[in-house]
């Protein structure tokens, strides 16, 4: 499915995996970014990606929990850098040319970078 | 489908079907019921087989493992339950393996048990960091292969085969008291869940994902399933039967895991025990790999982190620390002291609270057009689909009940 087509919200597109260009998982639509008014057409205008996005998803205490060990980060990816819609959303830029896989990397910084086949 | 590729498979699955519950339980199931429970083991083993060539199906076609897509069709809510239930799931049985492997390597080296425990999880996280994926699930799942001396046991003291052919057919034996009754609907509970683990959905579906399977792989994974876990599932009754012939009319309650290895001991003798321990040995450790890595698998899937071990372990480097981090949790477990076969029985009592959660969405997957096209489930699987999504629904009402009615089995 192509992003300019029409979109049903929840089931084709929330919480699904999103893939970079590089073909490497870079998080979850966590939540979706809509433009326009009451009254008016609502237009999908970025993705919502990181523990931030899910209040209003969640009760309170569950969000206070999130904050406490995930902080409450939110990476906006721009509707205009999705490739396709599917069983995953698959972008078609790098992550990081999105602020995506800054957690990877400083996890990455805890691990050695050896003994593996 | 290369024929190599595919026996290996094959075999894997069958040296990796048994692990530290279908041990224990199986033993204690004939050592108690004598053949009557054979069929609930039958059962259940078709059980695992359509769920889980379901969720390689899945893997191969839609490209994406359960939990993936688990979040997307539950919600963020009711998935993030269904994450921690098998989170906690897993990690108990987990520990149940690492303790199972820390006993079994205490009978063969008479160290300290605790001592090893520590040394295995080193041990098992140094073999995940450095073979490559397709060979972790090969080797513990091959050398696993030497429980196949405890069939060969059964062979060897010639069980009476008709009282075996005949515990195939489902039945409840005649004449029990209500305590018997209740303790024999707790180890048929038991049973379902431990040869349908959660863990293994998982840990088979992120495995077709990590070797990289498409439709061209599906009529391997149909044959894996079904030859692989259907042998398994045989290898598993042999333990049952043995116990039936030789425990049960001598009243010997196998509480220990180590006793299904005197099965072999028995007609072969020394070498007959060392090969069975060695089997169970690498089928337990294999066990204990699988449940950390579904683990792993699960968290990093649900919040759409890098993951796998076909990578190497700085390339998906929260999914590494998490399935050490895992490791650790569970070695934490077993050096409480905590007897193993009572995490076990969590293991599975845990187990069986969760499968409902695990098989709804695989089965709602599986069966979506939108996603499967014409590979969703045909008639044949959405029957047997829904009605053992049925029946473990009903055995997880069941269980805390029974767990709670008879003691943990114990009567």
């Amino acid at each position: 499915m192509k992003p300019d087509g029409r979109i049903k919200l929840v089931s084709e597109l929330l919480d699904l995996p999103l893939i970079d260009s590089e073909g490497r998982y870079c998080g979850v639509v966590d939540d979706v970014e809509l433009d326009g008014a009451a009254g008016k057409t609502l237009r999908p205008t970025a993705l919502l990606v990181g523990p931030g996005a899910y209040s209003g998803r969640m009760p309170g205490w569950v969000m206070a929990l999130v904050r406490l060990l995930a902080g409450s980060r939110i990476t906006r990816v721009p509707f205009s850098k999705i490739r396709t819609i599917g069983s995953a959303v698959e972008l078609e830029v790098p992550g990081e040319a999105v602020g995506l896989n800054k957690s990877e990397d400083r996890a990455e910084r805890w691990i050695p970078h050896k003994g593996a086949l | 489908m290369n024929p190599l590729e595919l026996t290996l498979g094959i075999m894997t699955a069958v040296g990796g079907f048994v692990d530290i519950s279908e041990l224990v339980f199986a033993a204690k199931a004939g050592s108690t019921f004598g053949y009557a429970l054979i069929w609930v083991f039958a059962f259940a083993t078709i059980g695992i087989i359509v769920f889980s060539e379901m969720s390689g199906r899945v893997a191969a076609v839609a490209k994406q493992p359960v939990f993936n897509l688990m979040r997307h069709r539950l919600g963020l809510k009711l998935g993030l339950v269904t994450l921690i239930a098998s989170v906690i799931s897993s990690l108990i049985t987990c520990a149940a393996e690492v303790g199972g492997v820390a006993l079994i390597l205490n009978y063969l080296t008479g160290a300290p048990y605790l001592i090893l425990a520590v040394g295995l999880t080193v041990a098992l996280i140094a073999s995940i960091w450095v073979i490559p994926f397709e060979w972790i699930e090969r080797s513990y799942g091959l050398l696993g292969l030497f429980m196949v001396v405890i069939a060969a046991a059964l062979v060897a003291i010639h069980p009476p085969w008709h009282q075996i052919a005949s515990g195939f057919v489902p039945q409840v034996p005649k004449g029990l008291t209500t305590k018997e009754l209740l303790t024999f609907g707790y180890f048929a509970v038991a049973i379902v869940s431990a040869v349908m683990f959660p863990y293994e959905v998982y840990f088979y579906s992120s495995g077709g994902i990590e070797e990289g399977w498409s439709i061209k792989d599906l009529l391997t994974n149909r044959l894996t399933s079904i030859v692989g876990m259907g042998l398994g599932s045989l290898l598993a009754i042999s333990i049952l039967a043995s116990s039936a012939q030789l425990f049960g009319p001598t009243n010997i309650d196998p509480e220990i895991p180590g006793t299904a290895a005197l099965q072999a001991a028995i007609p072969f003798g020394k070498w007959g025990l060392i090969l069975a321990l060695l089997g169970m040995f690498f089928a337990v450790a294999g066990a204990a790999v699988e449940t950390c890595l579904a683990n792993a698998y699960s968290i990093a899937q649900f919040f759409g982190w890098k993951w796998g071990r076909h990578k190497k372990p700085w390339e998906a480097p929260r999914f590494t620390i998490t399935w050490i981090a895992l490791f650790i949790a569970a070695l934490a477990i077993v050096l409480t002291g905590v007897d193993v076969m009572t995490l076990v029985e969590f293991a599975i009592l845990f187990s069986i609270l969760v499968l409902p959660l695990t098989y709804l969405p695989l089965l709602l997957l599986a069966g979506d057009r939108k996603f499967m096209g014409q590979y969703a489930n045909g008639a044949i699987a959405k029957v047997l689909g829904w009605f053992y999504f049925a029946v473990v629904g009903c055995a997880a009402i069941a269980a805390l009940p029974l767990y709670f009615l008879t003691s943990g089995g114990n009567g």
